[in-house]
């Protein structure tokens, strides 16, 4: 396995499903139904307000587990997390 | 689309669990059209009365479950289910979750968290084979547990263990909730899925939830916070919430997240219809089920009545006339006759007769009991109440008003309140349950919430910070509401330090934001302070109970939900201050021999109000706060009326209404009373026209518009709401005009009424509250040792007992010191030999009470006393066997002074016997057949110790005591204080307006009233050993002393006088210092000036 946090490019369908990424100058597509769920965040360690109404974002994050493969590269299994509050996706994990 | 409600719901009422209150999630929950909504609260039905309501004002359906640990035969633990009670079944479903939760509160032992036994809640749950509750297997169940783990075989064993538990009967369901969390966690879809699979092979029924903590994602972070309060432990040392799904979802999220489970369309449809099924089966029919609205009283019979209540009433009432009026004239007595007719055609008419007997009956047995009794409130209004014995104000003579306090324009349950001695409390109680029976009575509970210091704390506590600095935050958080927190930052002074570090430090910042988030969140349960529910034999089928701090039963509902379900509540408070007073009664008798019916002495005693007069009202009920002593100067009362005016006008309405200086004015004859028209005369002229009094309100609307005093009393109320007082003004100015009074007299006084009516006090409360005040002062007058005692024994008012002890002395008493043989655990009034040739020397003084010994146990006390009295320091050694702190204690303090002989040993030589004693290994043990030779045969008493200076006896005492006897503390500052030419607080009142001086003392109180401007105003009273002086901070020197204003003890401050009466005068403080490093400095300055040949030669 293979630990990364590096921000992607991800390309969703019209519910939200990541359906192909860019990475590292490679293009990734989605091969398999992906797994959703959600994460959380240590905020007291990370965040520099918490006031009432500021939303879960700095509590939870959205986690997906891909089965993608690209143009040379065999079927590989990544995590990436995307954070609601930001929109912004990173990769965090690939299983080779 | 179809709708989706929610089954399993905790709210803020779960403590230190939910995070939303129960009318919001049912106020979120309708504006979606949800038809219903469910509270199940973990441990209870802490919350339901309010969801109930919440749902009633908006039209939905309530249902009420509760969440609760289940366990099996030997106790282990089966994990938390959902209990939902069935409706529309007569309530049958509401009696069998209220008998569940008692069950599962009955069993708990100290320090145990409630649970019920499987097989109890199974028998529970049915009757005649129908099923009253359904209950709710899931996730945290020990199912659910099983199926989180994969264990196929196992889940499906524990699952028939269930049912095996509720055979033939369909009280059983599982539950399926998905957090979306990491598949393979808890609250996954994974684990949904397995126990919905499992139970469609085992044909048992599952429906669909949240497991709902909070409305909004957003409160998840409070969650947290409320986690680590649960946990004692900071975030990220316990196992944490696994992110912010557990929100009251909207359906469509919950239609999708029923697909996203089950992976069906088909399935997902019909687990959602199943859900809804069981919805429909446990909404509540709230009067049906739960009694809603039905006043509950006790039965006949149990009051020993037959035959018809209200006859009964009528009967009582009128046979007490003889008793409270003996000398009444015929006139007066048909007046009388005629007023109770018609409190009593009232109180019929809205079927309160068995209530009004039912108190009555409390208040004679505590009569019974030879304990002080008084009412307070709106109810000694009432002749009725005053007939009964259960009010002991004349409401005739002081013209109270039976309307304030009862009417046929409102329904809801009258409120009596009364006050009884503090000590008795608990032993009333317990007479209580005695008398109508424990299924009738239980006490009542009370929610307390999270406030200013509290939410900080447990918010400094989530994120780790030390507990020494969140108590210099919390010191300085004085009276404001931490909602506003970050708001209060900028503008309170004593916060500035805070807000400059909240600025540079993230962890502050957060401090503030989850401190504003936890502010009013229900805290804990407790057992509230006065509260007492009477019912009749149905009251445990309609309230869960669980026991109190004191052991009896006590009601999960609050005072609030009350009135809603029909409980009768009485209050009985316990009130130091009639401890005190029947304590002095009790020393006058015992000492004296004298007896004293303190409920009949005379309300006109020149002497009592000439001693109120001069201002030192210090230990007398409701007068001897600082601004109560500042307008008792400016008022100078001269009877009785005079206090009930007094007591009513120090109160936020009355301040904020501006009503104290026009009354002050005519009454002192500044200004000419203004009465608006000669018919209101007779109404205001015992306030020289100020309206004052709901009692003056109710009046002037009866007379002006001849609506009757009942309806008048709901034009008042109607006053306080915006939305209704414009009705209020047109039927008041056109009923005024039809009676013939001129524009010109309409207008002016519907301005008083509109500008002033909201402001008032009620009469009947404040006349209810001058009869402990009149009773105390008069006694503080008459036997101020006798009432000194009771003050000391009882610690009944606002002030540190040191202070008590200088207006002790001021008084003459004498105070005889702390001695083993004569001291017990109350301050006895005890003969003392004479010690000067002064013929008004008191033959009697206060015996000080081994009970403020620092660390003293009960036990030690009690063996004291027991073995009293002994004859030299060894006898007390051996007999009363203090330990080793102890007895050195005592001696230091001059306890054991009479079994030395004082004129031939030091205070130093006896410290040295106790610590020769103390080195003693094993305390030899005595043995009254074995003399013990070497031990006690002779005392051997050291000499030639040093004598104790007085200065060192003050430190020891206030190290001790916390008081200083043998002189005060700041004797020790005089050398400073003369020198910088400090004002004694009793030479103050001599001085003329404007001065400038500078005043010193122990602070003794600190108080921020409302003020009419809204601007904060600080008073700080510091007693200097002559008496205390009031000074006043306003904004200015609020910001020159921030750091001194509410932390340090002792104070100089420096300020203008301003004479406000005959004996009234108040400081405007300019600044303030710390008494302590002032001290520190002058010392150096001291030793500066004495010094400098030395720094020359070296």
């Amino acid at each position: 396995m293979l630990r990364v946090d590096e921000v992607v490019t991800v390309a969703v369908d019209k519910n939200g499903q990541p359906i192909g990424f860019a990475w590292r100058g490679e293009n990734f597509l989605v091969s398999a139904p992906p797994i959703r769920w959600f994460a959380r965040r240590e905020w007291w360690n990370e965040a520099a307000r918490v006031q009432r109404g500021i939303g879960a974002g700095v509590l939870e994050v959205e986690m997906w587990r891909l089965l993608a493969c690209g143009v040379a590269k065999a079927k590989s299994q990544f995590e990436l997390v995307h954070s609601t509050s930001d929109g912004i996706w990173r990769l965090v994990r690939v299983f080779e | 689309m179809s709708e989706f409600i929610h089954l399993h719901v905790a709210s803020a009422f779960s403590g230190h669990y939910g995070v939303t209150r129960p009318e919001m999630m049912v106020e979120a929950a309708a504006s979606r059209g949800e038809s219903a909504l469910a509270i199940t609260d973990r441990d209870g039905l802490y919350g339901a009365v309010k969801h109930i309501g919440a749902c009633l004002k908006m039209g939905i359906s309530p249902i009420v479950g509760v969440d609760l640990e289940t366990v099996d035969e030997s106790g282990l633990s089966l994990g938390r289910v959902v209990v939902l009670a069935h409706g529309h079944d007569g309530g049958l479903g509401w009696a069998a979750l209220c008998a569940i939760v008692s069950t599962a509160h009955r069993k708990t032992r100290k320090q145990q968290s409630p649970s019920i036994e499987r097989s109890e809640l199974a028998r529970l749950a049915v009757r005649d084979g129908v099923a009253l509750v359904t209950v709710l297997v899931g996730n945290n169940s020990d199912v659910g547990e099983a199926a989180l783990a994969g264990n196929r075989t196992l889940t499906a064993e524990r699952l028939k263990n269930w049912r095996k538990a509720f055979i033939s009967t369909r009280a059983l369901v599982v539950e399926i909730t998905s957090h979306l969390t990491e598949p393979g966690s808890p609250f996954c879809n994974l684990q949904a899925n397995r126990l919905l699979q499992l139970a469609d092979s085992m044909g048992i029924p599952a429906v669909l939830t949240n497991a709902v903590r909070y409305l909004e994602p957003d409160d998840a972070i409070t969650a947290d916070v409320l986690d680590a309060a649960r946990h004692l432990e900071p975030l990220g040392m316990f196992t944490l919430q696994p992110n912010a799904q557990a929100w009251l979802k909207p359906a469509s999220k919950m239609q999708a997240l029923a697909v996203e489970i089950t992976q069906d369309r088909v399935r997902a449809k019909s687990l959602l219809d199943t859900t809804m099924a069981l919805a429909d089966r446990c909404r509540l029919n709230p009067p049906n089920d739960c009694g809603w609205g039905k006043p509950k009283t006790p039965e006949k019979s149990t009051l020993g009545i037959d035959g018809n209540p209200f006859e009964v009433l009528w009967q009582k009432a009128n046979s007490a006339i003889e008793w409270r009026y003996p000398r009444a004239s015929d006139n007066q007595l048909a007046n009388i006759r005629h007023r109770l007719s018609q409190e009593l055609i009232t109180i019929n008419r809205l079927g309160f007769a068995t209530y009004f007997l039912t108190v009555a009956d409390v208040t004679q047995m505590i009569r019974d009991m030879k304990i002080r009794i008084a009412a307070r409130g709106s109810g000694a209004g009432s002749l009725t109440n005053y007939l009964l014995g259960i009010s002991g104000v004349d409401p005739i003579e002081h013209e109270l008003l039976f309307e304030r306090f009862l009417s046929t324009e409102r329904s809801s349950l009258p409120d009596i309140d009364i006050d009884v001695e503090s000590a008795r409390r608990h032993d009333i109680y317990r007479e209580i349950f005695k008398r109508y029976g424990s299924n009738r009575v239980t006490l009542l509970s009370m929610q307390s919430t999270y406030r200013g210091r509290g939410a900080m704390r447990d918010s400094g506590l989530a994120l780790g910070l030390d507990d020494e600095q969140i108590d210099d935050i919390a010191k300085n958080m004085w009276r404001f509401s931490a909602r506003t927190f970050r708001n209060a930052l900028g503008t309170k002074p004593e916060l500035a330090a805070l807000a400059q570090s909240v600025e540079s430090d993230r962890q502050m910042s957060l401090l503030v934001d989850i401190t504003e988030r936890l502010d009013r969140l229900p805290r804990h349960i407790s057992m509230h302070p006065c509260g007492v529910i009477l019912g009749d034999a149905t009251l445990l089928n309609l309230t869960p109970v669980e026991t109190s701090g004191m052991g009896l039963p006590m009601s999960q509902f609050d005072k609030d939900d009350m009135d809603p379900m029909g409980f009768l509540k009485l209050d009985v408070l316990g009130v130091r201050m009639q401890s005190a007073m029947a304590y002095a009664v009790r020393e006058l008798e015992r000492v004296k021999g004298e007896k004293l019916e303190l409920d009949e002495i005379p309300r006109d005693d020149a002497e009592t109000f000439k001693q109120i007069r001069t201002t030192n009202t210090l230990g007398i009920f409701q007068i001897e706060s600082p601004g109560q002593r500042e307008l008792t100067g400016k008022h100078q009362p001269t009877e009785f009326n005079d206090l009930t005016i007094q007591i009513s006008l120090f109160r936020p309405g009355p301040m904020k209404g501006n009503m104290i200086a026009p009354y002050l004015d005519g009454r002192h004859g500044f200004a000419t009373p203004e009465y608006l028209h000669p018919d209101l005369e007779p109404i205001l002229r015992e306030t020289y026209g100020v309206v004052i009094f709901h009692e003056h309100v109710l009046r002037i609307f009866n007379v002006m518009t001849g609506c009757g005093l009942a309806k008048a009393d709901e034009f008042r109320r109607n006053l306080e709401n915006p939305r209704l007082a414009p009705q209020v003004a047109v039927f008041f100015k056109q009923k005024a005009k039809d009676k013939g009074y001129s524009q010109d007299t309409i207008d002016k006084v519907w301005a008083t009424l509109e500008g002033f009516g909201s402001f008032g006090f009620c009469k009947a409360h404040g006349a209810a509250f001058a009869m402990p005040t009149y009773q105390s002062a008069w006694l503080k007058t008459h036997y101020p040792t006798e009432f000194m005692a009771g003050l000391f024994t009882h610690d009944p008012g606002m002030y540190p007992k040191r202070l008590l002890l200088a207006e002790a002395r001021r008084l003459g008493v004498r105070l005889l010191p702390l001695d083993v043989n004569h001291s017990t655990d109350e301050y006895l009034v005890q003969p003392a030999p004479r010690v000067t040739t002064d013929p008004d020397e008191p033959a009697f003084g206060i015996r000080m009470a081994l009970t403020e010994i620092q660390g003293v146990s009960e036990a030690e006390i009690k063996r004291v006393i027991e073995h009293q009295p002994y004859t030299d320091v060894a006898d007390f050694y051996l007999r009363a066997k203090p330990s080793r702190r102890t007895l050195e204690r005592l001696a230091t303090v001059g306890a054991l002074d009479q079994l030395a002989n004082v004129d031939s040993h030091t205070r130093g030589d006896i410290v040295m016997r106790v610590r020769e004693l103390n080195s003693v290994v094993k305390r030899p043990n005595l043995d009254p057949k074995q003399p013990m030779l070497d031990f006690t045969v002779t005392e051997r008493m050291p000499t030639g110790n040093t004598e104790m200076s007085t200065e060192d006896r003050v430190v020891a005492e206030l190290a001790i005591l916390k008081m200083d006897i043998s002189g005060h503390i700041l004797d020790k500052y005089r050398p400073m204080l003369d020198a910088m030419g400090v004002t004694r607080s009793d030479e103050l009142v001599h001085l003329r307006s404007k001065t400038e001086v500078l005043v010193v003392g122990v602070r003794v109180a600190t108080q921020t009233p409302p003020m009419r401007s809204g601007k904060r105003v600080v008073f700080i009273t510091l007693d200097d050993g002559h008496g205390c002086s009031d000074s006043t901070f306003f904004d200015e020197a609020q910001q020159r002393c921030a750091s001194t204003l509410f932390n340090t003890k002792l104070l100089l401050i420096s300020a203008k006088t301003r004479r406000t009466g005959v004996r009234g005068v108040s400081l405007m403080a300019e600044n303030a210092w710390d008494l302590k490093e002032l001290w520190v400095n002058w010392v150096k300055d001291q030793q500066n000036k004495e010094a400098p040949a030395f720094a020359d030669a070296s």
